[in-house]
């Protein structure tokens, strides 16, 4: 465990240092201020989606949830695989005592770290704001839907990111990397709408399963079923990352 | 004697057809190994699959009598190395490089940090970023962190690679110093002859993947005039000058 642990916490340093995940956070709170900005002009002209100070943040997810965080969750994938790997400096811990298992698991916790502040960052920050705006409607009931929207959107977000580190060990570039990420998460999306009867086979179309979760009916069934979907998604990927990692030559 | 590195009929073979072929070989404690040859003779390949960088197509790799392959992490435990180029993170400082390094070691404080500075000469420069160092610069902060865990065994691949004169004589003095007070066995690739003659005690000649011979440097010195000349007529024994 020692190594994995000193892999989880060099990671953080260095992602610190590179000052990527301040830049991304900043990012992340524009994307806030300039929905509240919007919110504030639709508020004006009648739009009343806005008004109630949980719905803000809840707004934010879901645009968070389609572009942003899967941009810098894909940014960051990048960087810790292919971006070492052409850097060559994957060797530096690759030659210490610790397993290539325990790398690759202690990457993959690092991007599922950097996911969760973002995700737990934005959801502090918007509902802050919301309260701000509207103070009067804020319930419990509706800061538990908040907090478990945020949540849950970790599952999607990371099954993605597996996608990413699997074609990261692929490719040496990590530019072809990001081009294909893209590309193929474009596809999912359109794919997902165009035959939306096998929506739940696309990842991209469980970006928003939050809204099961605190939809007012229970949805066990729906939710289970797509949980399950992506579980053996994200065993798959992350078997596959890691096989194509361990028999990586440098 | 103990032995540290235990290498049996290790193949490798790339698409170009070059590679290494049935490499056999034993170094003991205390060893300073010189593994001499021409560029694209191998070396690196060999050094590679000893530290679990690549796979060998066949055979096997013992250190301090732990198989790379199945037992990595117990294997590399007591081994400090740089392998082909030595490497940092160009963003961190000498001294951030360090400790993250340290991290996977341990009983490495601040203070053992700043004695591999010194002896490496780099204590004044511990809080410039690495990407600001110099070639020479690089190489002794590679050496810094391969020497970091006070290991039993060093891999050294090309270690005088863009350092000066004065560098050249400090780092050899050092890894004399290891192997003399700590029993460090250290197994080093070179093409410098020169410097391999001067810090060596056991030579291993590699010529287009195949290990021509092993011998101590007291006997090569004590029949040949020059490690080149002995390095010469090997070569030229197996009919390849």
């Amino acid at each position: 465990m020692g190594g994995y642990k000193a892999t989880i916490i060099n990671e953080l340093e260095k992602m610190y240092k590179k000052k990527k995940m301040i830049v991304i956070l900043i990012i992340s709170i524009a994307v806030i201020l300039i929905g509240k900005l919007i919110s504030f002009g639709m508020s004006t002209v009648g739009v009343g989606v806005f008004k109630e100070s949980t719905i803000f943040p809840i707004s934010v997810l879901s645009v968070l949830s389609i572009t942003p965080l899967p941009l810098f969750t894909t940014l960051v994938a990048i960087d810790l695989f292919a971006g070492e790997f052409s850097h060559n400096t994957m060797k530096i811990t690759l030659t210490r005592p610790v397993s290539r298992f325990k790398i690759f698991s202690a990457k993959v916790t690092v991007i599922a770290i950097f996911v969760l502040i973002n995700l737990l960052s934005v959801m502090f920050l918007s509902t802050v704001a919301g309260l701000i705006c509207n103070f009067s409607s804020i319930s419990f009931i509706g800061i538990i839907r908040i907090v478990i929207s945020y949540i849950v959107t970790l599952l999607p977000i990371m099954v993605f990111a597996l996608v990413v580190v699997f074609f990261s060990n692929i490719f040496k570039s990590g530019t072809a990397v990001f081009f294909l990420s893209v590309m193929l998460y474009l596809i999912s999306f359109i794919m997902g709408k165009i035959l939306s009867p096998y929506s739940s086979l696309f990842i991209t179309s469980m970006l928003d399963w939050y809204i099961h979760w605190v939809s007012g009916v229970t949805l066990i069934p729906k939710i289970t079923r797509e949980f399950l979907i992506m579980l053996g998604y994200g065993i798959m990927f992350f078997t596959a990352g890691y096989y194509l990692f361990d028999k990586r030559d440098l | 004697m103990e032995k540290v590195i235990e290498i049996k009929e290790l193949t490798k073979i790339y698409k170009n057809g070059r590679g290494i072929q049935n490499l056999s070989l034993d170094i003991y404690k205390g060893d300073i190994f010189g593994f001499l040859g021409p560029n694209g003779s191998g070396k690196t390949t060999a050094m590679k699959i000893m530290t679990g960088l690549m796979k060998a197509d066949s055979g096997t790799v013992k250190l301090f009598g732990y198989n790379i392959v199945d037992e990595y992490e117990k294997a590399m435990e007591r081994v400090g190395c740089i392998i082909e180029t030595a490497e940092s993170y160009p963003y961190l400082t000498a001294y951030e490089n360090l400790k993250l390094f340290s991290r996977y070691y341990k009983n490495i404080d601040d203070n053992r940090i700043n004695e591999v500075l010194e002896l490496t000469g780099l204590l004044r420069y511990q809080n410039e970023k690495a990407k600001n160092f110099s070639l020479g610069m690089k190489q002794r902060l590679g050496l810094s962190a391969a020497i970091l865990s006070k290991p039993d065994l060093v891999i050294l691949d090309e270690p005088l690679n863009g350092l000066d004169v004065e560098g050249m004589i400090e780092i050899r003095k050092l890894i004399k110093r290891l192997a003399e007070t700590e029993k460090t066995t250290f197994f080093i690739s070179s093409h410098l002859i020169h410097d391999v003659e001067l810090t060596c005690t056991r030579i291993g000649i590699l010529y287009e993947g195949k290990l021509l011979n092993v011998d101590y440097m007291q006997n090569i010195l004590s029949n040949y005039a020059t490690l080149e000349n002995y390095f010469i007529s090997e070569v030229d024994k197996n009919g390849r000058i």
